[in-house]
């Protein structure tokens, strides 16, 4: 049970700082491009995480500012839920299933989140 | 006002609403909203969009301190998660169909509460409950803490009321763009008895993943503009940050009575501009 609880905080240490420091350095980075060449606001990115990720990464090419502050936002979107599928995966090596479940369940409502916004429910 | 200069002025926002937001122990979503419906005059979906993300960054960045020490009650977190997310799924998709007015009065409510919460003693109960419900035996959530080399057991009670208001603070967090701290840790410090120093960390973690629920929907339906949302998020971290520092040199009850006071204020001005459009 200890290798458990010991793999489950080196997971999440490991998944928080690197989200972290990756989305600040490509915050640091969008917005010194910004301050750099913005005269006005680029439009809002919508759709599903795979479409903005998509859309980011052939603006990107051409180092617009905005497709690093878009790939910024998911990265920091995708963090409290690769939280939850560590818990998931650490409750299932357990054999704990009902939190295994649980955890899928929230994971489950998270996503639903994103898909509800992109068809505008 | 150039693009550029109003961009640099919503990131010193941002950092002045991470210190705040530490500070006061309100959160940094309580000073943002505000900050950019009241003087930018961005429309209030937007400015809960961006806030919402700034709420996921101050969380991800302040979680760190607390992995490892044991403090977070996992098990109590996942339940009580499912009605957070399930009640800010629905705060989401109503946000979007009620008028802003009603929002900012909302808000105002809202806000005026934490602010006065904020002058009330702070709740600091070691041992927490000394039994444990049937429900909450069946879902395992009594645990136990180490605090000053001693291991501190505690039992779990109101597992129903606690779970109705989580979809509470839910709902609110995604209507209104702010963490919901406060609301978490009344159900968990006060109704389900875990002791103050576990309903914090248990609510740091709970606090992220609601937002992220929320988020998702205000992110795909296209309520994030990325430069605004990239200066408030590197502020409210900053901020954050150097809130935490504070916190351990300056007269922090003093200083805590005097931003709620303000934010009083503030509360005021959003129920104004709800109920009379000023």
């Amino acid at each position: 049970m200890n290798q458990l609880v010991r793999e489950r905080r080196l997971l999440n240490t490991w998944i928080l700082r690197t989200s972290i420091g990756a989305c600040l350095l490509l915050i640091m980075v969008g917005l010194a491009m910004f301050f750099l060449h913005g005269v006005r606001l680029p439009e809002p990115p919508r759709g599903s995480l795979w479409e903005i990720l998509r859309q980011a990464i052939r603006r990107g090419v051409r180092l617009h500012s905005d497709a690093f502050l878009d790939v910024a936002i998911v990265v920091l979107l995708l963090t409290p839920m690769a939280r939850l599928l560590a818990g998931v995966y650490v409750s299932a090596r357990a054999r704990d299933w009902l939190y295994a479940g649980i955890g899928l369940l929230v994971l489950a409502l998270v996503v639903s989140g994103v898909i509800a916004g992109q068809f505008g429910i | 006002m150039s693009v550029t200069l109003i961009v640099a002025v919503i990131l010193m926002g941002g950092l002045a609403g991470g210190v705040v937001g530490s500070l006061t122990g309100l959160g940094g979503g309580f000073v943002i909203v505000p900050l950019l419906t009241l003087v930018f005059h961005i429309p209030i979906s937007e400015a809960v969009g961006v806030s919402l993300l700034g709420i996921i960054a101050t969380s991800t960045g302040s979680a760190p301190r607390f992995v490892g020490t044991g403090l977070s009650n996992m098990r109590a977190a996942l339940f009580l998660q499912i009605a957070a997310s399930s009640g800010a799924l629905a705060g989401a998709m109503v946000a979007h169909h009620l008028p802003a007015r009603l929002l900012f009065a909302v808000f105002g409510i809202v806000l005026g509460y934490s602010a006065i919460m904020a002058f009330m003693p702070q709740h600091s109960d070691f041992a927490g409950a000394r039994y444990s419900s049937p429900l909450a035996k069946r879902l395992r959530l009594a645990s136990s803490y180490k605090f000053g080399g001693e291991r501190i057991d505690y039992q779990v009670v109101g597992v129903i009321p606690g779970f109705g208001i989580m979809i509470g603070a839910g709902f609110l967090s995604a209507l209104l763009g702010i963490g919901s701290g406060a609301f978490k840790v009344l159900a968990m410090d006060r109704v389900m008895k875990l002791p103050f120093r576990v309903s914090t960390a248990t609510s740091n973690f709970m606090i992220g993943v609601t937002a992220a629920t929320s988020a998702g929907f205000y992110l795909s339906h296209g309520d994030v503009q990325p430069v605004t949302a990239g200066a408030v998020i590197l502020g409210m971290i900053t901020g954050g940050y150097v809130g935490s520092h504070l916190v351990k040199s300056l007269p922090v009850a003093i200083m805590r009575k005097v931003f709620a006071a303000v934010i009083l204020l503030v509360a005021l001005q959003m129920l104004l501009k709800g109920v009379f459009n000023l």
